[in-house]
């Protein structure tokens, strides 16, 4: 089983992250980590190859330090990376971003001397949140796709997968090759060890580029643009009480709210 | 019908979901300084119901593909159906509800349409270049950016609960029936085989006036009882941060943030709920806040027109009391 998990580093989700001077998203100094659904989508498939067998390759669009992003996959179950360099590609959107990941697919299957049986997605990412880079490197590759599961397993040489919908979930099969997308399953991520990530250092990360992959110019122009940024309006914090005993902060609370009529 | 907005309707068991209907308002608007007709679009199984009510949400003609193989979502099925009507009837825009469903079908329609998406949209307004200019919440909703779709349709994913659905009134709107769309075996690749509904009760946080919500600090599944206690004494439904629903205590049909609703409540209580930001993006909007929460540096409380610093499972109780001491 040859498996492709596509993942894009991000600033770390827990930081609340606002716009700085020049009104830019202000994550200079913010740590830069795997987007959140992407490790949920490797620890998946890493299972998935423990419980089968094969070889994880993981793929990452982004600067030279994106490559941060890859080694700490391949301390936690990926064997192979690759960076496709952004140079030039820095405003993609995400149909842009779908098309240079499926011309990177095959790029990277023609290096690895393989085809891909699954790509795995994050169900969206933490930044920008679209969720549609996955199903629309499915439809350009021309293969099925499910979206938003939390299990998965082979089945009669395709796969089965639970997929997460409004009302609970459905078991879906498709053939291989596919390409899913990836919730939080129950499960967390599993942590690197020192041994693992000693041996990550030393797998070499190749780096694609635009030109390596033969590019159309006009496809890597993003149609939707961002025309303005801002902040949503700051709510401004009411009253906090807290007196010395709980009696007194009841009657306090209860008072400010009959005030405000708000019972 | 050259020259409309489709508002894609998603229908579960023929019922109209409601972020359907709430778009068909931003599209009027929109529709109306272009000239353009807002179109419902309805892909499912006996719909004549929902489409009536379309027309009566303010839809000024509806199309419908009615067919037992669209009875449930099927990706396949309607990625090709969506993108034959659009095909057809060249919309300027398409709005997709912003629901699992719709974020599934909307992407893989964009790349047969070699068109751009905005996601998750909680607002809209036309620029001065007669494109639409649409709010997307980016960084857990801490950014919101404004995005124009350059090519035609301007395809978007909304969120629900962003826009108000209009008062139905009586109409009678023009229902356009279209043929349901056969695809060779081969263009089906993904095949449901089982639907299993665990989560049986409607939650409709997105029109609630009041939720009462709880997170974690709530400690227990029998504390969560005390959450539906004050909400059911208020009127109010239940709400809940990712992780009570990921311990099991609720059903994630409560989930509200960024990976749930986003609400709007007049009254919006959290109970032991620290404030991250991918819960406050989706409750910030709330009229009224009430936070307990017994960390008195709690982020929730930065947001909270009243904090009550305390154990909730000794403010709980006590609000009821005083609540019901009031009422009587
Ligand atoms: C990609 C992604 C998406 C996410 N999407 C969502 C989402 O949609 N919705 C969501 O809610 N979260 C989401 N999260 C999770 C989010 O980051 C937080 O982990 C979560 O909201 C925390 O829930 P909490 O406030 O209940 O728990 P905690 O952060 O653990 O807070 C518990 C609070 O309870 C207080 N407390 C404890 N005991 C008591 C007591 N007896 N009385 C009073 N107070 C008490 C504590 O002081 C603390 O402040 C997402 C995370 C990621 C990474």
């Amino acid at each position: 089983m040859e498996i492709l998990v596509c993942v894009k580093q991000v600033p770390d989700d827990s930081v609340k992250i606002g716009l700085n001077a020049s009104g830019a998203p202000a994550i200079d100094g913010v740590t830069m980590v795997a987007n959140a659904f992407d490790t949920y989508a490797l620890e998946m498939a890493t299972r998935l190859k423990e419980a089968n067998e094969g070889t994880i390759t993981v793929v990452a669009i982004g600067p030279e330090k994106a490559k941060d992003a890859l080694k700490s996959c391949l301390a936690v179950g990926a064997s192979k990376a690759y960076l496709v360099s952004n140079e030039g590609l820095e405003n993609m959107d995400s149909l842009a971003t779908s098309y240079v990941l499926s011309k990177a697919v095959s790029k990277i299957e023609e290096l690895n001397g393989a085809k891909f049986d699954l790509v795995f997605c994050g169900k969206e990412t933490t930044d920008c949140t679209t969720g549609m880079v996955g199903p629309e490197l499915a439809e350009r590759l021309g293969v099925g796709c499910v979206t938003g599961i939390v299990d998965i397993s082979l089945k009669d040489g395709g796969i089965s997968v639970k997929q997460e919908t409004e009302e609970g979930y459905n078991t879906v099969e498709t053939a291989i090759p596919a390409v899913v997308t990836v919730n939080k399953p129950e499960y967390d991520p599993r942590y690197p060890t020192m041994k693992s990530k000693m041996a990550a250092r030393k797998i070499p990360i190749d780096v694609i580029t635009g030109a390596d992959l033969g590019l159309e110019a006009d496809k890597t122009a993003p149609a939707v643009k961002v025309t303005a940024l801002s902040e949503p309006p700051k709510k401004q914090a009411g009253v906090k009480i807290n007196e010395k005993t709980f009696e007194d902060t009841m009657a306090k609370a209860m008072e400010v709210l009959k005030e405000a009529k708000v019972f | 019908m050259e020259n409309c907005i489709f508002v894609v309707m998603e229908t579960e068991n023929g019922a109209v979901k409601n972020v359907g209907f709430e778009m068909i308002t931003p599209a009027k608007e929109i529709a109306a300084a272009k000239n353009l007709k807002t179109v419902a679009v309805i892909i499912g199984n006996d719909v004549d119901e929902a489409a009536k009510q379309a027309g009566n949400y303010g839809a000024d003609a509806v199309i419908t593909v009615d067919a037992p193989a669209y009875k449930t979502y099927a990706s396949d099925e309607y990625t090709s159906v969506l993108t034959t009507l659009a095909e057809k009837y060249k919309p300027e825009a398409i709005f997709i509800g912003a629901t699992p469903n719709g974020k599934d079908l909307a992407p893989r329609v964009a790349v047969k349409l070699n068109t751009g998406c905005a996601a998750d949209v909680t607002a809209m307004k036309l620029n001065d270049e007669g494109k639409i200019a649409f709010t997307c919440p980016v960084y857990g909703g801490t950014i919101l950016a404004e995005n124009v779709v350059e090519t035609v349709p301007q395809m978007a994913t909304v969120r629900g609960g962003a826009f108000k659905k209009a008062e139905p009134s009586e109409t009678s709107v023009e229902i356009i029936c279209e043929d349901e769309i056969t695809l060779k075996a081969e263009d089906i690749k993904t095949k449901i085989v089982d639907v299993v509904k665990e989560i049986s009760e409607a939650v409709n946080l997105e029109d609630a006036d009041v939720i009462v919500a709880g997170g974690r600090g709530m400690g227990s599944p029998e504390n969560f009882a005390l959450v539906k206690e004050l909400a059911d004494l208020l009127g109010g439904v239940v709400g809940a941060t990712r992780a009570p629903i990921e311990s099991g205590w609720i059903s994630r049909a409560h989930q509200i943030g960024q990976s749930g609703k986003i609400v709007a409540p007049k009254l919006y209580i959290a109970c032991g709920i620290s404030g991250a930001t991918q819960h406050v993006t989706g409750m910030v909007g709330s009229d009224y806040i009430i936070a307990i929460n017994k960390d008195e540096d709690a982020p929730i409380f930065d947001i909270a027109n009243v904090g009550i610093v305390g154990n909730v499972l000794q403010v709980i109780p006590a609000m009821i009391e005083e609540i019901k001491k009031m009422r009587a």
